[in-house]
């Protein structure tokens, strides 16, 4: 799985304070994908719904996508968008794996 | 695709206003006042003020002026008026939304005028008590309230104000009342004469059915309204300056295919008629109301007897509205919108101040298959977060 390209999120209202990023990959969102983020933070994971949700959340940063969608969100507090970096390395390693 | 943001800007349009829309742009650019319109043709700007005024109550249909929104019909309006001596106030409700707000805090024309907020109800309720005892606080704080800024749909609970009680208020206590109608118009009825409302905000692109960037205001004859913008009118060029405070407010090329929108969106709005509108509309809040009260873990703000505007906000428990707004979009292909909605006050009365809601939106287009799917998504959703 490879990250193909990223857009910023055109949700500006919910998150106020927050920057998002919307990720594009190159195939559906899979299980054991999101299983590698949990370790990053706080995890939801919705794996009853048809399409199961998923969220990993810390004082920094939060990821949120859908299982299945070739699509994920990344959003950066305003004052820790240095986080992203680091963040965007640790998911490359991920879909390296 | 379900679309139920329909408080942000009503999808679709009438057949009508797409046609209209695609004549305007094949014609040859007709401009007001200033000729290359066919000669007897009356001026659609003409038109879709005549028709504005049968819509909204007006019978000095001359006095209402097009603009590209509510935001720019609100500042014009707000940052224009003489309110008297510099310490008098401005009555402003706590279900506003920040086109009232930001130009009354930051417009450098208003600063000698201090912003008083008339609390609300939890679902956003106007009531007489809340007004009198905001006056009140006024005469208390040695302040006169020179106008009253009335939201008259809440764009958050779909609460719709009682106007003839607000109205005997603003005359008893001698207020300029300015009553933004940008939710209301089109799918409530308006009786702006009736309510000897002072000034009337409205767009084109909610209920209306008009596209994005058309709207206006109407001003009373007599009320004393500086323009925010000067320029070139088509009139009587001459004149560089305005002695007579005769002013004109319809400056630089006119949005032509914006109101030529708007008049094919009224009329559709107007031959369907607003009562029509407003029972299909009821019909199916009512359904989604009462469906949602049954659903566990999901709060509604508002009820279907109270709040008689096409628009309810809720939450889910346990989960935030971004990410609510989020699953339905990205899992279930449904729009609806997350957060404060652009009037934080009034989630400060509803207790969601952190997180805002999911507004819930729909138009005379929405169908009963739409509210079907968004709650079978709302009842997964609810159950998903209960069980995990």
């Amino acid at each position: 799985m490879k990250i193909t390209g990223k857009r910023p999120s055109r949700e500006k209202c919910a998150e106020s304070g927050w920057f998002a990023t919307d990720y594009l990959m190159d195939a559906p969102i899979d299980r054991e994908f999101i299983l590698k983020l949990k370790s990053l933070g706080g995890f939801v994971y919705l794996d009853m719904l048809k399409q199961p949700f998923f969220k990993i959340e810390n004082n920094y940063y939060m990821i949120k996508g859908i299982e299945g969608n070739d699509y994920f969100r990344i959003a950066v507090h305003g004052k820790h968008e240095d986080e992203l970096a680091k963040l965007e390395a640790f998911i490359l390693n991920c879909v390296k794996e | 695709m379900v679309y139920l943001n329909n408080a942000a800007t009503s999808w679709p349009k009438p057949s009508c206003v797409n046609e209209a829309v695609q004549a305007c742009l094949m014609d040859t650019p007709a401009s007001q006042f200033r000729g290359g319109s066919a000669i007897l043709k009356k001026d659609v700007e003409v038109l879709c003020r005549e028709a504005m005024g049968e819509l909204l109550g007006i019978a000095e249909s001359e006095r209402i002026f097009f603009t590209s929104g509510a935001t720019e019909s609100l500042n014009t309006v707000l940052c224009g008026l003489d309110y008297g001596k510099a310490g008098n106030s401005i009555l402003v409700t706590q279900t506003e939304h920040n086109s009232v707000l930001r130009p009354l805090m930051n417009q450098s024309a208003l600063k000698e005028h201090p912003v008083k907020i008339i609390s609300c109800t939890a679902i956003g309720a106007v009531t007489e008590e809340l007004l009198e005892q905001a006056l009140e606080e006024e005469r208390q704080d040695g302040r006169q309230a020179a106008a009253l800024v009335v939201n008259h749909c809440s764009n958050v609970t779909g609460y719709v104000q009682d106007m003839d009680m607000i109205s005997r208020f603003a005359k008893k206590n001698n207020l300029c009342l300015i009553v933004d109608v940008s939710q209301s118009a089109g799918c409530i009825p308006v009786y702006a004469d009736q309510w000897k409302a002072d000034a009337v905000i409205f767009t084109g692109h909610k209920s209306l059915m008009g596209m994005q960037g058309s709207g206006g205001f109407y001003i009373r004859e007599g009320i004393l309204l500086k323009p925010l913008k000067y320029g070139g009118t088509g009139r009587n060029s001459k004149q560089l300056t305005y002695e007579d405070e005769d002013y004109e407010y319809e400056v630089g090329t006119q949005n032509l295919p914006g109101i030529t929108a708007l008049l094919a969106g009224v009329n559709f709005v107007r031959e369907t008629g607003v009562d029509m509108i407003h029972k299909k509309e009821m019909a199916l809040m009512e359904k989604l109301y009462e469906a949602l009260e049954k659903i566990p873990g999901i709060q509604v703000y508002g009820n279907s007897k109270e709040c008689r505007g096409p628009v309810m906000s809720l939450n889910f428990k346990g989960l935030t509205a971004s990410d609510a707004a989020y699953i339905l979009e990205s899992g279930y292909g449904i729009t609806v919108r997350a957060g404060l909605h652009c009037s934080p006050l009034i989630h400060e009365a509803m207790g969601t101040q952190k997180n805002g809601t999911i507004r819930i939106s729909i138009s005379y287009f929405t169908k009963e298959k739409d509210i079907q799917e968004f709650l079978t998504a709302a009842e997964q959703i609810a159950g998903s977060v209960a069980g995990r």
